[in-house]
C-alpha cells in the first residue's frame, strides 16, 4: 500500500533545494513569495544560486548533502525541486532514506525529478508530487490552475483534472496506481533499481525536445521491457519542441505513439495537460486514480 | 555402415548444424557463454546487402557492391535496397521480410545492413530466427545494428561483425585514406577466419593491465534503449565496448549511470571506449565541466579491470571490424596497447 506523506498546513516549512541543474536565486523569487502568500514557511537551501560555474548547481556532494539534510530534517514539511535539467541519477543510490521512510514528506518536481518519484515509488513505497517547479510561477503565471493545483496538491485537495478529447484517445474507464513522468528518464531508469513496475497502474508519459524517432525508439523500450502490455490505462501528456530528422520521420508524435499503442484495450487518452509547458498539472505518483476516457473528455480523478 | 558407427559419425555434425541444441546444456546459456561462430566465407560465397533501417539508394551501395566483388563474394541485393518510407528502408513489414528472407536463405552466408539510421528495434521482434540458428551467418554492422547483435548475441548466442556499413565505402578508392581501406579490409579479414588484432595507441587516462574475455557491446544509446527488453547484453566477465555520436556530455553521463546501475559496469573483464561525437554544451554556462574520460572514470573508479580510451570503433573513419560474442585479449601498457581475437 503506498503511503502518502501529510499534508501541508498554515505555518509549516517548504524546502526548496536543486538536485540537478543550476537555476539562478531571482528565478525562484516569484515561487518562493507565492508559497509565503499560501501561509508557508520557505526554506531555501544553497544549491538554489548556488556559486557553481558549471551545468549543475553545485558539486555532486553539495546536491548530495543538502537534499539529505532536508529529508531527514524534522522541520521540513515538503521539498520542491527549484529545476529539472539532470542530475539526479548521479546522486540517488547515495541518498539514505532511512529517517525519510520513517517520517515522509512530499517531494515535489518533475522531468529530471522523475528519477526520485521512480525511486520512491519502487523502493519506498511513498507517493509523490510530479508538478511545476519554482520557474513555472514566473511571469504572473503563479496564479494560473496548473500552480493552484500543485497548492490543492499539498493542502490535501482531492485532485480532479478534465481535459479535452483527442481523435487518438480510446475510450473507458480503469483505476490504478498512477505513474510514470518523463520519458527519457523512464526508459533511463529501465533496468536499475528505480524501475517501475507499471503491472495495473495508470501510466503517464510527457517528454520534451526529442528526436520523433528517438520518441519511437524509447516507446518500443517501454514495450519490449514489459510496460505497456498489462497497464490499467496510459496518459500522453505534452511532447512538445519535437524534431525531426532531415530525413522526416513521416509521423507526428502522436501519430508515431498511437501506432505503438493502438493494440491495447485499456483507455488511453492523448494530450493530457502534464507536459514541459505551462499545462502541467500536479499529479500525486503511486496514489489511486480513476481515468475516464469518453468521446467528449477525459476526466481523471484521485480516488 | 554399421549402425552404431553411422550414429557417431552424424553426431558431430548434428551439433554443429544445430547449436540450439546446446541450449540444454547449462555450460552453453547465449549472451553468456562464448557465441558460436558462423562459418567464414570461401570465395564464390554470397553476401546479401539488406536495409532493417534507414533509407538508401541504389547508387550509394554501387561503391560496396565493387568491393566485396573484388573480394572474390558474390552479392545479393535485397528488395530494401533502394525502398523509401521516410526515413526507413521500406516499411517495417518490407524491411522484416527483407531481412527474414536473407536470414533464411541457405545460400546468403552473411548480411551487410547497408546503413544504420533508426528502424531495426521496430522490426526485431517480428523476425524468426529459427532457420537462422540452425544456419548461423554473420550479420555485419553497427550503430542502429547494435540492436541485432545484442539481440543475435543474447537470445541465440551467435557471433557477428560490428563494422562499417555500405555507407562507408568510398566512391572513389583512388582518394580513400589509407584508414579507410584498412577498416574496410578489417571486415574483409573478419569474414575470411583471420584472426584479428587490433593495435591501440596509448592513453594517459587508460587503466593499463591484460584480460581476456568475449567481447560484446556497441553503440551506446542503442544499448540504453535495450536495457529491460529481452535483447540486453549480458556484460559478466566480457569486454564491452562502446562508442556514440551527437551526444551532449550530459546525455552521455547519464548513459553510464545507466549501464553502472543496470549492474552491467560491475564484472567486466575490461572496458573499451571507442569514439565519442560530442554534441557541444548549448551555452557557455551549460557547460558540462566533466571530459568524457573524466565521466567514465568515475563510474568505474572501483574496479581494477582494464580500460582503454579513443579505440578504433565508432561513427568514424577509423572504425574497424569487431567480431562480437568471440573471446579477445586486451592488453594495455604505457608504451603500447593491443586487442587480439584468442578464441
Amino acid at each position: 500500500m503506498i503511503k502518502q506523506p501529510p499534508f501541508l498546513k498554515k505555518g509549516n516549512t517548504v524546502a526548496i533545494t536543486c538536485p540537478a541543474g543550476y537555476m539562478a536565486k531571482d528565478k525562484a523569487q516569484a515561487c518562493i513569495e507565492t508559497l509565503q502568500q499560501w501561509g508557508l514557511e520557505v526554506m531555501v537551501g544553497k544549491t538554489l544560486g548556488s556559486s557553481s560555474d558549471n551545468y549543475f548547481s553545485g558539486t555532486d556532494e553539495e546536491r548530495l548533502n543538502e537534499l539529505q539534510a532536508m529529508l531527514d530534517s524534522e522541520n521540513i514539511q515538503a521539498i520542491l525541486c527549484g529545476r529539472g535539467g539532470y542530475g539526479v541519477s548521479r546522486i540517488i543510490d547515495r541518498l539514505d532514506f532511512t529517517k525519510f521512510k520513517k517520517k515522509p514528506k512530499w517531494i515535489i518536481g518533475y522531468s529530471d525529478i522523475t528519477a526520485l518519484h521512480s525511486h520512491l515509488h519502487t523502493n519506498l513505497k511513498i507517493a509523490s508530487l510530479h508538478s511545476p517547479m519554482a520557474a513555472a510561477f514566473n511571469d504572473g503565471e503563479n496564479k494560473n490552475e496548473f500552480i493552484t493545483s500543485l497548492k490543492n496538491a499539498i493542502t490535501g485537495k482531492k485532485l480532479k483534472y478534465k481535459c479535452a478529447a483527442h481523435p487518438f484517445n480510446k475510450k473507458g474507464a480503469a483505476s490504478g496506481e498512477l505513474v510514470g513522468g518523463n520519458l527519457s528518464l523512464l526508459c533511463h531508469l529501465t533496468g536499475t533499481k528505480s524501475d517501475i513496475n507499471t503491472k495495473n497502474k495508470i501510466l503517464f508519459i510527457e517528454d520534451i525536445g526529442e528526436y520523433i524517432y528517438s520518441i519511437d525508439r524509447m516507446l518500443l523500450q517501454l514495450k519490449r521491457s514489459g510496460k505497456l502490455d498489462k497497464l490499467a490505462g496510459l496518459i500522453i501528456g505534452g511532447f512538445t519542441d519535437m524534431k525531426d530528422t532531415e530525413r522526416p520521420f513521416g509521423k507526428t508524435v502522436y501519430e508515431a505513439i498511437n501506432d505503438l499503442v493502438k493494440e491495447y484495450n485499456y483507455p488511453t487518452c492523448f494530450n493530457f495537460p502534464v507536459s514541459h509547458s505551462k499545462e502541467n498539472y500536479a499529479l500525486k505518483v503511486g496514489v489511486n486514480h480513476q481515468l475516464k476516457v469518453t468521446s467528449k473528455s477525459v476526466l481523471l480523478s484521485e480516488i | 555402415m554399421k549402425r552404431k558407427q553411422f550414429i557417431s559419425s552424424i553426431l558431430p555434425a548434428a551439433f554443429v548444424l544445430q547449436p540450439s541444441v546446446l541450449l540444454g546444456n547449462n555450460h552453453h546459456i547465449p549472451g553468456e557463454a562464448e557465441a558460436i561462430k558462423p562459418g567464414y566465407l570461401k570465395k564464390g560465397d554470397t553476401i546479401g546487402i539488406t536495409c532493417p533501417a534507414g533509407f538508401i539508394t541504389m547508387e550509394d551501395i554501387q561503391p560496396a557492391i565493387a568491393k566485396i566483388k573484388e573480394w572474390g563474394f558474390e552479392v545479393t541485393i535485397g528488395d530494401t535496397v533502394g525502398k523509401k518510407d521516410f526515413t526507413f528502408g521500406g516499411t517495417d513489414e518490407e524491411r522484416k521480410k527483407d531481412l527474414q528472407q536473407m536470414l533464411d536463405d541457405k545460400n546468403i552466408k552473411a548480411i551487410m545492413c547497408a546503413r544504420g539510421g533508426y528502424g531495426a528495434v521496430r522490426i526485431i521482434d517480428e523476425i524468426d530466427f529459427t532457420k537462422f540458428t540452425k544456419n548461423p551467418k554473420w550479420v555485419i554492422g553497427f550503430s542502429d545494428v547494435t540492436v541485432l547483435h545484442n539481440h543475435i548475441n543474447r537470445n541465440f548466442g551467435i557471433a557477428s561483425i560490428h563494422s562499417k556499413m555500405c555507407n562507408s565505402f568510398p566512391y572513389d578508392w583512388g582518394k580513400a585514406e589509407p584508414i579507410q581501406i584498412e577498416t574496410i579490409e578489417s571486415i574483409r579479414q573478419c569474414l575470411s577466419g583471420e584472426k584479428m588484432s587490433y593495435h591501440i595507441v596509448p592513453n594517459n587516462n587508460n587503466k593499463n593491465g591484460e584480460a581476456s574475455g568475449i567481447l560484446v557491446g556497441g553503440n551506446l544509446k542503442t544499448i540504453e534503449t535495450l536495457a529491460g527488453s529481452k535483447s540486453d547484453l549480458i556484460t559478466k566477465n566480457k569486454i564491452l565496448f562502446v562508442e556514440d555520436t551527437g551526444e551532449y556530455l550530459y546525455s552521455i553521463d547519464r548513459m553510464f549511470w545507466n549501464l553502472k546501475r543496470t549492474g552491467k559496469l560491475d564484472n567486466l573483464a575490461a572496458l573499451i571506449i571507442g569514439g565519442f561525437k560530442i554534441k557541444k554544451d548549448d551555452t557557455e554556462a551549460e557547460a558540462f565541466g566533466k571530459t568524457l574520460e573524466a565521466i567514465v572514470l568515475e563510474k568505474i573508479k572501483e574496479f581494477s579491470y582494464p580500460v582503454c580510451f579513443d579505440f578504433p570503433v565508432g561513427h568514424q573513419k577509423n572504425n574497424f571490424a569487431l567480431k562480437c560474442g568471440v573471446k579477445h585479449q586486451l592488453t594495455l601498457s604505457s608504451t603500447n596497447g593491443l586487442l587480439k581475437e584468442i578464441s
